[in-house]
């Protein structure tokens, strides 16, 4: 076990498949065989000290081969239509650490390592960036072995806002965050203040939300109507047992989510499935009110749109907000690396370029960004999301009364 | 010495249909049934033991099965019939995804005959070029069509504009059934039109004539000669519509909204939270239904196939009548109202979808997401989706997968239209990749072979261009089964038996004697598979994990951001890329031969 937890041993199971992966036939069928090798993938003891020599041992021992730092990560991280900050945060930590990052984006993003970790294969990553809070209850339900490491203490970790930080257990930093919130036309109407403001008459129709079970916003927004309404107990749903129930903000204990969600319906309110049908929708003025991101004038001034088409609403001053957080590995072969990298992300100029790069908010309370940029990219006054504790077992039934509730044929 | 090659290819021409099937067998299984099985499967083993109580719990709740769930807590079938015929009756997510692919099928059976009667029986000038490109809708992302819908039936739509200016009251379209029932109707009409036309030109004129020769008039020998052997077409294709439509999954949340959720919605919801037993037994539950559509189907199939020996096509009539008879002014009339209802439905979404891709925000033109494509391509960095390779990798797939598609289908279709017991059943089984769900097609794949298996310590693994053209070969033979089988069937089987008789093998008896009879429907299946291979999204991404073998879709889905420019650019990509495999396959597949 321990020789075969060695990163040496690590590389050449690698070297093997990618020989594999070139020559003859199977190559061609893109066949790999891999030696299964009991504690390869296993939960090894806390190698990290020797790992971290390990890492340079490597190099020295098969020649002059650089060590990789692969990267997971959703795709648009790295390769969206306007800006990524994967480029960037390639070529700059590769001028300073002897090091080559590698991007891996499998189109199911953290499931994709969960079903790895689930069917005994090997993870081949060494770090995930991107994680929410959800992924994380996800893989903690699903798995019983640690999918993630704890972080430790990494180099300007302090900066991290308290409010961002998500996992109880330390494995996940958050690097950046964005805000749900709603975006109006300002050239058709004045979004209302308040969540009872669109039940008005004269919001009828004129809101276009997202299906919490495919889109992420259209999740964030269903947790803030539960953050404000409560989820009213367990009677008769599906909600999480116990008595964890969420006490709404609006004070009112008879008066739930979907007491909320009732009215919305009732007010005509589109649902659609992912976020792109709704700005799509939204943008050839099918309806006012998207839910969307709070930095959507960033995107409108870049494309030289009119800014009065494109505002923001936090109603009730709030908006839901998603911290987006970096997890090392427990099966990572370059764990010291891939902390070297997490601390990177977190420098201050660093911080600045992913908010730009990924339009979002940077996670640290150092981080360098220019004034201009607060001007488009707008934050709450409150912002609110639930913890880890929170959404652990209480979520599914929530989306699923939901459910229920608006699909009910 | 000399005979010995002669005697092995003796052998392997007597053996070739036998070892094409075990081959189709080998694919189907490694890359189908298998993957597919190891989702499946998780609908009863729940922590490695078998249990049926997620599978019961889901047919006793109401919220999928209405009224029907009673059938299964107890109550009588005809208590549950009075339920159901109730005005107030419930029929729950299974129930409405079924009456809503019910009403699908009918649209685009409707939508798609008129298409197949004026492509096989009328000359005009272009009219190969437009039978080819007919299936051209079936390649493109939901995304896409969600796109040239809103821009058509939208508040501020096309439609309305024109509605407005003949001074006709607006419609409000969007988020209603009738805008999915539309969308449907547009992927799938054209399938109708397609499968329909390679039957009627498969049509015997002698057999025609000698009706006529009887003293049968036009439409007499239309009922009792044409129609019987349109049949199997159209109900092919309405079976295939409903199917396919009973599966739908981004389109109805784009253009409905979730109060029109259908059954994929919700596994794709619960595999994604990896309730992957409830999720599988949902999955269960509609594959269980399209096949008994399908099984039905073949059922019929088998019970009235109708007998040709030989084949000599109707002549076409000219779209410009030599005279202006009542008959031909009445079609002529109905041809040019079928033309304006086509040109919205069809027409108007692919016309926005182009005008979207050469439009800013604000309404004016720019080249500007082609410019984007042409960057992407020189500067994109080796992580990045490029279009270049897209392009290459869809046709190389493309022609590939078809190549694999043909000779499986062919295999099947003989199989199950020469085999006496269980065809039916055989049929239905082998239509299976239409049939499972896509987001279970896609789990499998990853599970069954990016992930490998472990046999004799070793952990085998299969993805890459490979992979994708098997898959994509299995996704698409079924349609090669469905276009050849029903002509096959027709066929008299004494011209087989006469065949052998003479001394000839099986395969070439087939090869010689069956195929070029069916040619239109071979011809039909090759446009298939290459359109279900160049529109292939969900195996393509997780077979193309980690090797550079992304398609156009997949590039688009990448393209997608705040602007959907850069995606609608590369979507008209696909779409001339599309275009031009198609008008190559009809060219090298020829016209009907003439005997």
């Amino acid at each position: 076990m321990d020789d075969a937890t060695t990163p040496a041993r690590r590389h050449s199971r690698r070297r093997f498949l990618a020989l594999s992966g070139t020559t003859g036939l199977a190559g061609l069928a893109g066949c790999s065989a891999e030696r299964v090798d009991e504690g390869a993938d296993g939960e090894g003891d806390e190698s990290n000290g020797t790992d971290d020599a390990g890492g340079t041992n490597t190099t020295e021992e098969t020649g002059d081969e650089q060590p990789t730092l692969t990267v997971a990560t959703y795709g648009a991280f790295v390769d969206a239509p306007s800006v990524s900050p994967g480029a960037w945060l390639k070529d700059t930590f590769e001028s300073r650490v002897d090091a080559t990052v590698e991007w891996a984006t499998p189109d199911n993003e953290l499931n994709y390592y969960l079903e790895r970790a689930a069917s005994g294969a090997s993870i081949d990553a060494d770090l995930y960036v991107g994680l929410t809070t959800e992924d994380l209850v996800r893989a903690d339900t699903e798995l019983d072995a640690d999918l993630f490491a704890e972080a430790g203490a990494i180099d300007g970790g302090d900066a991290v806002r308290d409010g961002l930080r998500f996992d109880p257990f330390g494995r996940a930093v958050p690097f950046d965050t964005g805000y749900v919130s709603l975006v109006y036309d300002g050239t058709e109407m004045t979004a209302p203040e308040t969540f009872e403001g669109l039940l008005d008459d004269d919001h009828r129709g004129a809101l276009i939300a997202q299906n919490p079970g495919s889109s992420s916003t259209g999740r964030s927004f269903l947790l803030h109507t539960i953050h404000r309404f409560g989820d009213g107990g367990d009677e008769g749903g599906y909600g999480g047992g116990g008595d964890e129930t969420v006490e709404g903000a609006d004070g009112d204990p008879d008066y739930d989510y979907l007491d909320y969600w009732a009215d919305l319906q009732a007010n005509d309110v589109r649902v659609l499935g992912s976020w792109e049908d709704a700005y799509t929708a939204w943008s050839n003025g099918e309806a006012p009110m998207v839910v969307s991101y709070s930095t959507d004038q960033v995107f409108a001034a870049d494309a030289g749109e009119e800014l009065e088409r494109h505002q923001i609403r936090f109603l009730n001053d709030e908006a839901y907000a998603t911290p987006e957080g970096m997890a090392v590995f427990a099966d990572a072969d370059e764990p010291a690396l891939a902390r070297e990298f997490m601390s990177f992300l977190l420098e201050p100029a660093v911080q600045g370029e992913i908010a730009k790069r990924n339009v979002a908010f940077p996670a640290t309370t150092t981080a360098a960004l220019p004034d201009e940029y607060a001007s488009l990219a707008k934050e709450p006054a409150t912002p609110v999301t639930f913890g880890y504790d929170d959404l652990q077992g209480s979520l599914d039934g929530w989306i699923t009364d939901w459910e229920r509730q608006v699909a009910g044929n | 010495m000399s005979d010995t090659p002669h005697r092995l290819r003796d052998r392997v021409k007597r053996r070739a249909l036998a070892a094409l099937t075990a081959a189709t067998v080998a694919v189907l299984v490694v890359v189908f049934y298998y993957p597919v099985g190891t989702v499946l499967v998780e609908a009863v083993v729940v922590d490695g033991r078998l249990t049926l109580t997620v599978f019961a719990d889901l047919l006793r709740d109401p919220f999928y099965l209405g009224e029907v769930a009673r059938l299964f807590t107890g109550e009588g079938p005809v208590a549950v019939a009075r339920a159901l015929a109730a005005p107030d009756r419930r029929l729950g997510i299974v129930g409405f995804t079924a009456y809503q692919a019910v009403l699908s099928t009918i649209l685009s059976v409707a939508l798609g005959l008129p298409a197949a009667y004026v492509l096989a029986r009328f000359e005009f000038p272009g009219r190969r070029t437009l039978r080819s490109v007919t299936i051209l809708p079936f390649v493109l992302p939901s995304i896409m069509v969600a796109v040239g819908f809103v821009a058509t039936f939208g508040r501020n739509g096309t439609l309305n504009a024109v509605l407005t200016a003949v001074g006709v009251p607006r419609v409000e379209l969007m988020f209603t059934l009738e805008a999915i029932l539309i969308a449907h109707a547009f992927y799938n009409a054209p399938l109708v039109a397609r499968v329909t036309t390679a039957a009627w030109e498969s049509v015997d004129a002698s057999a025609v004539e000698t009706a006529r020769s009887l003293g049968a008039g036009p439409l007499r020998a239309f009922l009792d000669v044409v129609a019987p052997q349109l049949y199997p077409a159209v109900l092919t294709s309405a079976a295939l519509t409903f199917v396919f439509t009973f599966g739908t999954f981004p389109i109805v949340l784009a253009l409905g909204g979730f109060e029109l959720a259908t059954v994929e919605v919700f596994v794709y919801r619960l595999a994604r939270d990896l309730q992957y037993a409830e999720a599988a037994a949902l999955a269960l539950v509609e594959l269980a239904i399209a096949l008994g559509v399908l099984f039905a189907y073949l059922r019929y199939e088998a019970a009235t196939a109708v007998s040709a020996r030989r084949v000599r096509p109707l002549p076409r009539k000219p779209l410009w009548p030599t005279a202006w008879t009542p008959r031909a002014l009445a079609e002529r009339a109905g041809i040019v109202t079928y033309a304006g209802i086509v040109a919205v439905v069809f027409l108007a979404p692919i016309v926005s979808m182009l005008l979207a891709s050469v439009t800013t925000a604000d309404g004016s033109l720019t080249l500007d997401h082609y410019r984007f494509l042409l960057t992407r391509q020189q500067t994109g960095a080796a992580f990045q989706v490029r279009p270049w390779p897209a392009v290459r990798n869809s046709v190389l797939f493309a022609g590939a997968s078809a190549l694999v598609a043909l000779p499986m289908g062919v295999v099947v279709a003989v199989i199950t239209t020469r085999a006496s017991r269980g065809r039916s059943l055989v049929g239905a089984v082998a239509m299976a990749p239409f049939a499972v769900s896509g987001i279970v097609v896609g789990l499998g794949l990853l599970r069954g072979l990016v992930f490998g298996v472990e046999v004799a310590g070793w952990r085998i693994a299969v993805a890459g261009s490979a992979a994708i053209v098997a898959a994509h070969a299995v996704a698409g033979y079924p349609f090669v089964v469905r276009t050849v089988a029903p002509g096959l069937a027709s066929l008299d089987a004494s011209l087989v038996e006469s065949a052998r008789a003479l001394g000839a093998s099986r395969a070439r008896a087939l090869f010689d004697i069956e195929l070029p009879l069916v040619w239109p429907g071979v011809v039909a299946g090759a446009a298939f598979a290459v359109a279900i291979s160049m529109g292939e999204f969900t195996a393509t991404v997780v077979l193309a994990t980690g090797a550079d073998a992304y398609t156009m879709p997949v590039a688009i889905e990448r393209f997608i951001g705040r602007r959907l420019g850069p995606a609608t650019a590369m979507g008209v990509v696909l779409l001339v890329v599309t275009g031009v495999s198609f008008l190559v396959i009809e060219r090298l597949g020829g016209e009907v031969r003439d005997y």
